[in-house]
C-alpha cells in the first residue's frame, strides 16, 4: 500500500514538474486589469499584451472588471496585495482609480496606463493612441467625405456615443466635436446607446432616418454600433452607398463594412503597437530607469514619448482605414498578430 | 353610481396602461417635432418587438408568483448560438443549409432549444429543490451571460444569413415580420392565459399555492412549464434580437432586464402574483419603446431614459394602489 501511495505521488510530482511552466526564465508576473471583456479591442488587447509581454521575458495575468469601478479598485487593491513586477490599467473609470494607482506606486509596486490615459495622478508609463485624437481623425476624414459630397463642408451627422458613462466615448465626442466647430454649415445629432448595446444603436438610426431623412453621415464611436446601423439602414431598404458611415476603434467587423461597401472610415486605434509599447518599456518601468523622450518606432508607426505631468507618455497614431488599405496586415482589425518580437527598449 | 357608471370606470381601471400609452403618444406627436409620422410609430413597435417577447415570458413566471431574473442572459445566449452558427463574419461559421429557408426553422429550434434549456434547470431548481427562483435565476443571470463570454471569446458574429435576416427586412402593412412575430406572440399566450385551463391555472398558483394545490391542480408541473416558457420565449427574443442586429455581440441585450421588468410592472402584473394579463403588459412594453423614440428624437441624455423609467414604474405601482382603492369602495 505504502509503495503504491509513493508511486502515486511520484507520478504526480513528476506530472506537477512538467506542466509547471519554467518560472526561472521569466522575469516576473505582470497584472493587466482589463475593463470589460464584452468589446472585441479589450478582448484583443489582453492576447496582444500577454504575447508582447511573453516576448520580453515577462508572464501576464489578466483581471475582468466587467465595466465596474468598484469591481476594479478591489482588484487594485488584492493585485498590491501580491506585489507583482508591475500592473498595467485600463481603467473603467478616468479618475476614479486614482487612489489605487497612488496605492500601488506607494507600495513600490509601477504603474502602466494601457489605453485609457489618466492625467490626475503620476504613473510609471502611459501607452495611448489618444481618444480625443481617434475623435479629431474623425472629423478630418468627416470633412473629407462631406466635402466630396456635398462641394463644401456641410450636412448632417448623426453621431452614435457609446455608453454616456463612459470617459472613452465621451474623449471622442469631445475631439470630434471640437474639430467640427469650424463647420458651422455641418449639423451634428448626438444620442448615446447605453451601455454600449448594438440593439440599441439599430433603434436609434431607424427613429433618426424618419425624423432627419437628410442625414449624410452616422459616426458611430464602435464598429459593432456600426452593424447595428446597417442592420436597419437594410431594413429601411437603403443600400451600401446610400448614407455615409464611419466607426472607431478598428474591429474586424468593422473591417468586414468597409469590404462589403457600407462603412467608408474605420478610425483604428493601434491595438499591436500600443502592447507592442508597454512590452518595449516594460523593462525600464519594472527596474524604475529612466524613459528618455523623443520618436520611437513601434512595429513600424512613429511613436513620441513625452514626459508630462502625469509621467512617461508614449503616443502612437491611429489610422483612418478606407477601403483602400483595409487588408494592411497591420491593423488589427484583419486579426494578423505581427511576426517579428518587439525588443526591450535599451 | 349606476351600473352603465361603474361598468364605465372598471374598464377604465382595467385599462389603465392603455389609456396612459394614448395619452403619452398624443403629447409627444403635439410637442416633439417628426415625432407625429408612421413610420414613427412603426418604429416603436418595431424596437419593443424583442423586448415585448421578453416581457410574455416574465410575466408568465411573476403572474405564478416567482421571479425569472434569467431572461436577458437567455436571449444573449440564444442570439449568440444563433450568430456563431448562421453568420458568416466574425466568430460566425457560416452553417449552410439547403434550401436555403432550412436555416429559419433550425436556427429558431437552436434559439427555443437553448432558452428551454436553462428554463427547466431553473423550474427544476426552484419547484424540485426548493429554492428561492429569486437566487436561482439570479445565478443563471450571470452563468449565462458568462458562458455568452466564454463562448463568443468577446468577439462578436455578424452577417446573418440572408434566409433569417430575411424577417428583419421584409414588411408586412409596414411592419417588419419581426414586430408581427411579436404582436402574435401576445395575441397567442394573451388567448393562452385568458382562455386555457393551463392559464387560469398559473393565475391561481400566483394568488395562492396552497390553495391551488388543495384543489387538486399540479403546481409544481404547471411551475415547471412557466420557467421552461420563460426560457424558450427569451430564447425566441434572442433570436429576434440577432436578426434586429444582423449578428450577436457580447454585450447584447444588456439592460433588457430591467426594461423588462419595467413593462410589466407598468402594465400591471402584480409582483406578488395572481394578478396581470398580456395585452396590458403589452401597453406597457409600447409606452416604455415610445418613450425611448421620443428620446432619441429630442437628442436628450440618454440617462433621461433611466430617470422617466422608473419614475413610470413608481406610477405605476402608485396607480396599481389608487386602483385597488377604488375598486374597495365600488365594492
Amino acid at each position: 500500500m505504502k509503495k503504491i501511495l509513493l508511486a502515486v505521488f511520484g507520478i504526480l510530482a513528476l506530472a506537477f514538474a512538467t506542466l509547471t511552466p519554467a518560472f526561472a526564465q521569466s522575469k516576473g508576473t505582470v497584472y493587466y486589469l482589463v475593463p470589460t471583456l464584452l468589446d472585441e479591442f479589450q478582448t484583443g488587447s489582453v492576447s496582444a499584451l500577454e504575447m508582447f509581454l511573453k516576448q520580453v521575458g515577462y508572464e501576464m495575468k489578466t483581471l475582468n472588471a466587467d465595466n465596474k469601478t468598484d469591481a476594479q479598485q478591489s482588484q487594485m487593491n488584492d493585485v498590491i496585495a501580491l506585489k507583482p513586477s508591475a500592473i498595467i490599467l485600463a481603467a473603467v473609470d478616468f479618475n476614479a482609480l486614482k487612489p489605487s494607482i497612488e496605492a500601488a506606486r506607494a507600495a513600490g509596486i509601477p504603474v502602466v496606463e494601457f489605453d485609457r490615459q489618466i492625467t490626475s495622478t503620476p504613473s510609471d508609463f502611459t501607452s495611448v493612441a489618444g481618444t480625443v485624437e481617434i475623435g479629431q481623425i474623425a472629423a478630418d476624414q468627416a470633412e473629407k467625405l462631406l466635402k466630396a459630397k456635398h462641394g463644401s463642408v456641410k450636412g448632417k451627422i448623426l453621431q452614435v456615443l457609446g455608453d454616456p458613462g463612459d470617459p472613452y466615448t465621451l474623449d471622442i465626442q469631445k475631439g470630434f466635436e471640437e474639430k467640427m466647430k469650424a463647420f458651422p454649415d455641418v449639423k451634428i445629432i448626438s444620442v448615446p446607446a447605453m451601455q454600449w448595446a448594438a440593439d440599441a444603436a439599430g433603434t436609434i438610426v431607424n427613429d433618426q432616418m424618419l425624423a432627419n431623412p437628410d442625414i449624410d453621415l452616422i459616426f458611430s464611436h464602435a464598429a459593432h454600433l456600426s452593424v447595428a446601423a446597417v442592420a436597419s439602414l437594410e431594413a429601411a431598404g437603403k443600400k451600401p452607398g446610400d448614407v455615409m458611415l464611419m466607426s472607431s476603434n478598428g474591429a474586424p467587423v468593422g473591417l468586414d463594412l468597409i469590404r462589403k461597401g457600407w462603412l467608408n472610415v474605420e478610425v483604428e486605434q493601434p491595438l499591436y503597437a500600443q502592447a507592442a509599447a508597454v512590452a518595449m518599456f516594460m523593462d525600464k518601468v519594472v527596474n524604475k530607469q529612466e524613459i528618455k523622450p523623443g520618436e520611437y518606432d513601434v512595429l513600424g508607426l512613429k511613436s513620441t514619448v513625452t514626459i508630462e505631468a502625469w509621467g512617461p507618455n508614449i503616443k502612437i497614431p491611429g489610422a483612418a482605414i478606407t477601403k483602400e488599405n483595409v487588408d494592411n496586415p497591420a491593423f488589427w482589425g484583419n486579426l494578423k498578430p505581427p511576426s517579428g518580437t518587439v525588443k526591450p527598449v535599451e | 353610481m349606476n351600473p352603465r357608471t361603474r361598468h364605465a370606470l372598471e374598464f377604465v381601471l382595467d385599462n389603465l396602461v392603455w389609456f396612459m400609452l394614448v395619452f403619452v403618444l398624443v403629447v409627444f406627436s403635439i410637442s416633439i417635432p417628426n415625432y407625429f409620422q408612421l413610420g414613427i410609430f412603426a418604429n416603436i413597435i418595431e424596437a419593443s418587438s424583442v423586448l415585448g417577447v421578453m416581457s410574455i415570458g416574465l410575466a408568465l413566471v411573476i403572474i405564478t408568483g416567482h421571479m425569472d431574473l434569467s431572461v436577458e442572459s437567455v436571449a444573449a445566449l440564444s442570439a449568440m448560438a444563433v450568430g456563431i452558427l448562421f453568420c458568416s463574419a466574425g466568430i460566425g461559421l457560416g452553417v449552410q443549409l439547403h434550401p436555403e429557408w432550412l436555416m429559419v426553422p433550425v436556427s429558431l429550434l437552436i434559439a427555443l432549444a437553448v432558452g428551454g434549456i436553462i428554463g427547466a434547470i431553473n423550474g427544476y431548481l426552484v419547484v424540485k429543490v426548493k429554492m428561492s427562483a429569486f437566487i436561482i435565476t439570479l445565478a443563471s443571470y450571470i452563468w449565462v451571460r458568462g458562458l455568452v463570454l466564454v463562448i463568443s471569446g468577446g468577439r462578436s458574429a455578424q452577417d446573418l444569413a440572408p434566409a433569417i435576416r430575411w424577417f428583419g427586412i421584409q414588411r408586412l402593412l409596414g411592419l417588419p415580420l419581426t414586430a408581427w412575430i411579436a404582436i402574435s406572440c401576445f395575441v397567442v399566450f394573451s388567448l393562452i392565459m385568458a382562455k386555457t385551463p393551463f392559464g387560469r391555472h398559473l393565475v391561481m398558483i400566483g394568488g395562492s399555492e396552497t390553495a391551488t394545490f388543495r384543489a387538486g391542480i399540479r403546481v409544481n408541473r404547471n411551475l415547471v412549464i412557466a420557467f421552461v416558457l420563460a426560457g424558450a420565449i427569451a430564447g425566441l427574443a434572442g433570436w429576434l434580437l440577432a436578426i434586429r442586429t444582423s449578428g450577436a455581440t457580447a454585450n447584447l441585450g444588456v439592460g433588457l432586464l430591467f426594461n423588462a421588468f419595467a413593462a410589466v410592472v407598468i402594465g400591471g402584473v402584480s409582483l406578488k402574483g395572481g394578478v396581470g394579463t398580456l395585452p396590458g403588459v403589452y401597453a406597457g412594453v409600447l409606452l416604455l419603446s415610445a418613450i425611448n423614440t421620443a428620446i432619441n428624437l429630442m437628442g436628450l441624455p440618454a440617462n433621461f431614459t433611466q430617470v422617466i423609467h422608473g419614475l413610470l414604474v413608481l406610477a405605476a405601482v402608485l396607480l396599481d394602489a389608487f386602483k385597488q382603492t377604488i375598486r374597495q369602495r365600488l365594492a
